[in-house]
Parts: C-alpha cells; sequence; structure tokens
C-alpha cells in the first residue's frame, strides 16, 4: 500500500494522435509507456523505470488532476490549462511545449459577414445586433473562459455563451449561434462550414506541453523519478538538437573559445593531447562553425549526430524544484 | 468559534437591518422574499457574459442553469412580473442576503432596499425613493453620506436632439456607459473601417437602403457564399451605410462634438448645473425643454421631502455601470468609503420589466442598501 502511493503518477492522453505523439515522445526518451493487459486499462507504466504509475485520461481530465495534485506530471494542451484554471501559475508549472498538438484557438464568423474583418468590426455588429433584436448574439463555444477574457480583452461585452461540447462549428449552419470560439488546426472544416477566422482572432496558439503539478505530493521518492525521467527528456532533447563536430586544428583552445562565442558550441570533453577538437554545437550551427573551422586552417571537418547528452545540469528538473520547494 | 463581541456584533447588526426594514415598510413598502434561486439566464442575458464570473452557477435536476441571487432588483421585479399586480402601482421592500463572487473576500452580503412600479408621476417617486433610502440608512446609524447624483435620460435626450447618425450614438452610449473619456469616443476610424472596405463604400455612396441591400448580395453571390448565419443582408448593407455615413463628413461636426464635450463638463451643486444646461441648450438651438423640466421638478419634490439639494453633487458623467438605468441614477458613499463601494445605490430602469417580458416599458425605480458597507467597522462588502 504505502509503495503505491509513492509512485508517481504520470498522466498522458488516453486516445487519438495526442496518445500516439505522447507515447512517441516518451520513447525517444528511451521510456516506453506500458498499458495494462488491454486497450480498456487505464492504468499502466514505463518500462524501464519502476516508482511510475501512468494514467490513461482524456486531455481534459489530466489538466484536473494536476491542479488536484492527483498527478504528479502529465501531457496536455495550453489551451485547456487555460480555459481550466483561473490561475495556472498557482497550481502548476509548465515544463515544456512538446512540438505537437499544435492548434490554435480562434474567433470565427459566417464567411457572408463581408462588413466584419476584426474584432472591432464584431464589437460593434454585437451591439447593432443586440439593439435591433433585443437578444444578444450568441457564441458557441466550450472555451467559456478563454472567451471570456478575450472578449473582454477587445470590449466586446453584447453577446451571450452557448456552450457546445463537440461540432461547435456546425452550430452557426444549425441556428444556435451567430458565431464559434473553437479549435483549429487546418482551417478546413471551418471553411466547409462557411466560417472566417477574423484578422486579430487567434486567441491562442497551442501545442501540448509536459506540465507539472504543484500541489502534489512530491516526496524524496516521487522527486527521484521525476529527476530522472527529466534528465533523460533533455538528455534526448539536448542530444536532437545538437551535434558533435570533430576536426584538427592549430591552437585548440583559442579556436573553442571563440567557437563558442560565435557559434555556441563548447568543446564539453576538454583538449585531448593528441586526438581532434571536440566540439559540441547547436544543430543550426553546424555548417556555420564548419565552414569557420575549414578557413582556419581543418583539412576535414566530421558530423555526427548523437543519441544523448546527459547532464549534471538539468534545466528542466530546476524549473520543477524551484517550484515545490 | 465566534467571540462573545463577534456574537455582541452580530446581534447589533440584525438589530440595524431590522431599524431599516421597519422603516421601508412603515413608508408603505411591503416585504417582498423572492427566491435565493434564480434562472441565471436573465441575470447574463441584462448584464452580459462578463458577469458570469461574479456569480454563483448551479444547475436543477433538468439541466436548467441556476444562479444564487447577486442582487435584488431583478428577483423583485419579476415577482411583480409573476403577480396579480403587474402594471398596477405596486411597491416592494426586501431585506437579506445576496451572492458575489469575490476573490480573496466574503462571498455574501446582506442588501435592504426598495422597488417600485407603475408610477407614472416619476420625478415624485424618484424623490420618494432617493430620500426614503437614505432616512433609512440614516436610521440604522450610517452617519452622514456623500450623495451623487445623473440623469441617463437628459444624456438621451440630448443625444436624439443632436440627431447622430445610429452608429455614433451606439458608440458613444457604449463608451459613456464604460467610462470612456468624449476623446476615446470619438476618435475617427475604428470599428474596423479600413482600407479594405473603402471600395464597398465607395461604391454605396448615394446609394439608398434598397439600393445598398442588392449590392451586398450581389457581393455575396460573386464569392458564393450563399448561406448568410444569424444576419441578414440587409443588415450587412445597413452596416456598410452606417459605416460610409461615419466615413463621410456626416460624421460628428466640430459644433456637435464641442456641445458634447460641453455638456459632459457640466457638474455640482444641481439647481446651478440645471442653468447651466438651459443656457448650453438655448446656445446650440437644441430642444431639452422636457428632459430639463423633469430634472427641476424632481429637484423640487426632493427638496419637498425636507434633503437640501445644494449638498448633492451632481454629474452629467455620473452613471452607473448597468445599462438598463434609463433615467434618474444615485449613489451614497460614506466620507471615508472606497470608491466604487456605494452605501446607497439605485436609480430608474423604465426598460427593465418589458426586457423581462412584459408587454411594454413599466415606469420602475428603487434603491438598494448595502447593510454591510454602512459602518466603517462592519464587514468590508
Amino acid at each position: 500500500m504505502s509503495t503505491e502511493i509513492q509512485k508517481l503518477v504520470l498522466a498522458v492522453p488516453s486516445k487519438g494522435r495526442l496518445q500516439e505523439n505522447a507515447n512517441n515522445f516518451f520513447k525517444r526518451a528511451g521510456l516506453s509507456v506500458v498499458q495494462g493487459r488491454g486497450a480498456r486499462d487505464y492504468r499502466g507504466s514505463l518500462a524501464e523505470l519502476p516508482g511510475v504509475e501512468v494514467a490513461f485520461l482524456s486531455a481534459s481530465e489530466i489538466v484536473q488532476q494536476l491542479a488536484t495534485g492527483a498527478a504528479h506530471m502529465g501531457v496536455t494542451g495550453e489551451d485547456l490549462v487555460r480555459e481550466q484554471l483561473a490561475d495556472p501559475a498557482s497550481k502548476i508549472e509548465i515544463l515544456t511545449p512538446l512540438g505537437f498538438g499544435h492548434a490554435n484557438v480562434i474567433v470565427a464568423v459566417p464567411e457572408a459577414w463581408i462588413d466584419v474583418r476584426t474584432m472591432a468590426d464584431l464589437e460593434d455588429v454585437a451591439a447593432a445586433f443586440h439593439a435591433r433584436r433585443g437578444a444578444r448574439m450568441r457564441v458557441a463555444t466550450k472555451y467559456v473562459n478563454l472567451t471570456r477574457a478575450f472578449f473582454a480583452a477587445n470590449g466586446v461585452t453584447d453577446y451571450r455563451i452557448v456552450e457546445s461540447l463537440g461540432a461547435t462549428e456546425g452550430a452557426p449552419a444549425a441556428g444556435q449561434a451567430e458565431l464559434i470560439v473553437d479549435i483549429t488546426t487546418t482551417g478546413a472544416t471551418l471553411e466547409a462550414n462557411a466560417l472566417k477566422v477574423l484578422e486579430d482572432g487567434v486567441m491562442l496558439r497551442s501545442e501540448a506541453n509536459l506540465v507539472a503539478s504543484v500541489c502534489a505530493d512530491w516526496s524524496p521518492a516521487a522527486r527521484a523519478v521525476a529527476r530522472t525521467i527529466l534528465s533523460r527528456i533533455s538528455a534526448e532533447e539536448d542530444a536532437r538538437t545538437s551535434r558533435e563536430v570533430r576536426a584538427f586544428v592549430p591552437r585548440p583552445q583559442e579556436m573553442a573559445s571563440e567557437a563558442d562565442t560565435r557559434f555556441g558550441a563548447r568543446a564539453l570533453f576538454g583538449f585531448a593531447k593528441d586526438g581532434p577538437l571536440r566540439l559540441i554545437c547547436p544543430a543550426k550551427q553546424v555548417a556555420g562553425l564548419s565552414e569557420w573551422l575549414v578557413e582556419c586552417g581543418a583539412d576535414h571537418v566530421s558530423v555526427s549526430a548523437l543519441d544523448y547528452l546527459f547532464s549534471a545540469h538539468n534545466a528542466l528538473y530546476e524549473k520543477l524544484a524551484a517550484r515545490i520547494g | 468559534m465566534t467571540s462573545r463581541t463577534d456574537q455582541a456584533t452580530q446581534a447589533d447588526m440584525a438589530a440595524r437591518q431590522g431599524l431599516i426594514v421597519a422603516h421601508l415598510a412603515q413608508a408603505g413598502h411591503g416585504r417582498a422574499e423572492p427566491p435565493v434561486l434564480q434562472p441565471a439566464d436573465v441575470f447574463l442575458d441584462l448584464a452580459g457574459e462578463d458577469i458570469r464570473a461574479r456569480i454563483f452557477l448551479t444547475s436543477g435536476a433538468e439541466g436548467e442553469e441556476l444562479c444564487l441571487r447577486p442582487e435584488y432588483t431583478i428577483p423583485v421585479s419579476r415577482a411583480y412580473l409573476a403577480s396579480p399586480q403587474t402594471g398596477l402601482v405596486a411597491s416592494f421592500s426586501y431585506l437579506g442576503p445576496v451572492f458575489r463572487q469575490r476573490a480573496g473576500g466574503a462571498n455574501e452580503f446582506v442588501q435592504a432596499g426598495i422597488e417600485s412600479f407603475g408610477r407614472a408621476d416619476r420625478e415624485a417617486a424618484d424623490a420618494e425613493i432617493l430620500t426614503l433610502a437614505l432616512e433609512a440608512a440614516e436610521v440604522a446609524g450610517s452617519g452622514p453620506l456623500k450623495v451623487r447624483l445623473g440623469d441617463a435620460g437628459l444624456f438621451t435626450a440630448l443625444l436624439s436632439a443632436l440627431d447622430l447618425p445610429a452608429a455614433w450614438v451606439r458608440r458613444i452610449r457604449r463608451g459613456h456607459m464604460r467610462g470612456e473619456n468624449l476623446a476615446a469616443l470619438l476618435a475617427p476610424a475604428i470599428n474596423g473601417v479600413g482600407a479594405d472596405h473603402s471600395g464597398v463604400l465607395a461604391a454605396l455612396e448615394g446609394v439608398d437602403k434598397k439600393g445598398a441591400r442588392a449590392l451586398v448580395e450581389d457581393l455575396l453571390s460573386i464569392a458564393g457564399i450563399s448561406s448568410v448565419g444569424g444576419r441578414s443582408a440587409g443588415e450587412i448593407a445597413d452596416r456598410f451605410l452606417e459605416q460610409a455615413a461615419m466615413k463621410s463628413s456626416a460624421g460628428i461636426s466640430a459644433d456637435k462634438r464641442a456641445v458634447l464635450e460641453r455638456f459632459l463638463a457640466v457638474s455640482g451643486d444641481p439647481d446651478k448645473a440645471s442653468a447651466t444646461l438651459r443656457a448650453l441648450a438655448r446656445d446650440a438651438r437644441l430642444d431639452l425643454t422636457a428632459a430639463l423640466d423633469a430634472f427641476d421638478a424632481r429637484l423640487g419634490f426632493i427638496a419637498a421631502r425636507g434633503l437640501d439639494v445644494a449638498s448633492l453633487a451632481f454629474a452629467t458623467n455620473f452613471g452607473r455601470n448597468l445599462d438598463y438605468y434609463t433615467g434618474f441614477v444615485f449613489e451614497a458613499h460614506r466620507p471615508d468609503g472606497e470608491p466604487g463601494r456605494p452605501v446607497v445605490g439605485g436609480g430608474r430602469y423604465d426598460g427593465l420589466l418589458r426586457r423581462l417580458g412584459a408587454a411594454g416599458d413599466i415606469p420602475a425605480v428603487g434603491a438598494a442598501i448595502w447593510c454591510d458597507r454602512l459602518f466603517a467597522d462592519g464587514v468590508k462588502a
């Protein structure tokens, strides 16, 4: 019983592309998400790391579990974090964006409203609508809080929210609302429903994030496991975004110091007496660094990818540690 | 656990609240007891979605959205509308808790007040409600209060006399309610009138409503848009015409702008303000006689009820941040009170009952007393 309690609970999406992407993300860090006996089992583990209980939940449940501290860490969209939590910073810490699950929360009106291009237009039209019909314009959305905050910031007050938990983009055609606030990835669904996004109507550019709970029970065991997970994630990310560059050059120590200022390339492993200079360089700077090394007298420059780059200093864990004390 | 002094304070508060309702009842306003649970829809419709964050929402067995009453005016109005007295003269007093969400503060406050319906002698009713509410606060031991007056009816009369395009009237009203200054209100080319629409606006020059509508329908069919959601082609055409009017010289002339500026700068002693406004109307050749006569008549009734009119602070730009007030508005603050937290507040809301479902407008005026704000040592409400 007590060992159960000390496990770190990692909440991951239970279905769809988000689940696939999240599993791939952990896989890249050398962590395999293992689901219980069948696809219907809602608890699992990480094959390589004991002390972790994986909870398979819907993306919005993940936010709730993180906010109440029932889960220690989780993968969820920023849109849901901002929608569901009035003061996200008090409950959770967004550790890092994950590069998938991109989607924008947008304001869209019927294409036929050719006189409405901006939120300022919408404000005017909403007021006229209210004055003319005696009823407020209806906005269909599941993002009640985001909508309220964004509309208030743009001075739009004459509207009512119609909560919509599915197929929001169909609400105007069905006569349930005049406009919508919804999440969109490509805009194709909007187009199919004869809706257009207002020019300044992008409320939030969201993607999936690794999020930590500030209120969970961060026992020493949970911290240790979190540190391991985050160091593997960092090691993979650092490796993926870095390259190892080797070359024989004159005056390697001076060159290394200049390579650092010019390209952010660093001699992490020191200077071998008879070996080449080895630099770890941001992937984007590799071409520039290599050309510069040749100019400075290197006959050959080799560049290789890394699998993992572990470091004593782990920015992700430090970010978490700063919040949980 | 409540301490002995807390208990004493609570008993004292209850006694003072009792004095307030007794005073209101004595003046002939019988007690109304509307339900604590109210349909949320009504409040959201009248006050907008912004209020959603400030009320306590719950739902009924059939999924209908309910809220704990955040105030009494709407609940008492609904009870009046549902009663056989609808449309007749009737007035009510009330006392009880109202509920509002506040980060890190109390959520439950005691309000007392009066609502008066159906009286055609509006100015006399305005004066009675103001003086009665102030007396009730005094009976409960409020001490001297600073009273501010405004008149939404005067501003409406001015906007109508200035004969401005409808879009301007809407914009000025909206901004005025939000407390924006005139310069921001009258800034040119907001509302998205940009270069993008100039082609359409140019094509609309000199075109009448029918022609504008035909043009919009043409534009939509050229773009291959068949369904028009929510708004008709006619409404879209009307808006283009309004925009064209706002863009052209038919907007706000320097003269009219100057009149608005002068009007909104008037404040101080109500009698002197009235004289200033009459002079302004004469200079600008605007007929504000009816609105100003009503204003003066109200001051007469207030004086007749024994209140020193010169001690009241009137301002043309004083409004209460609720769009259902249509006329006289007022607030009373403790001299040491925080701004935005009046002890007494109220006004005339002739349009509210129609918006709540009455067949037409019904004259109505009311006032609320925030019992928790009456005393310096009271609960901060």
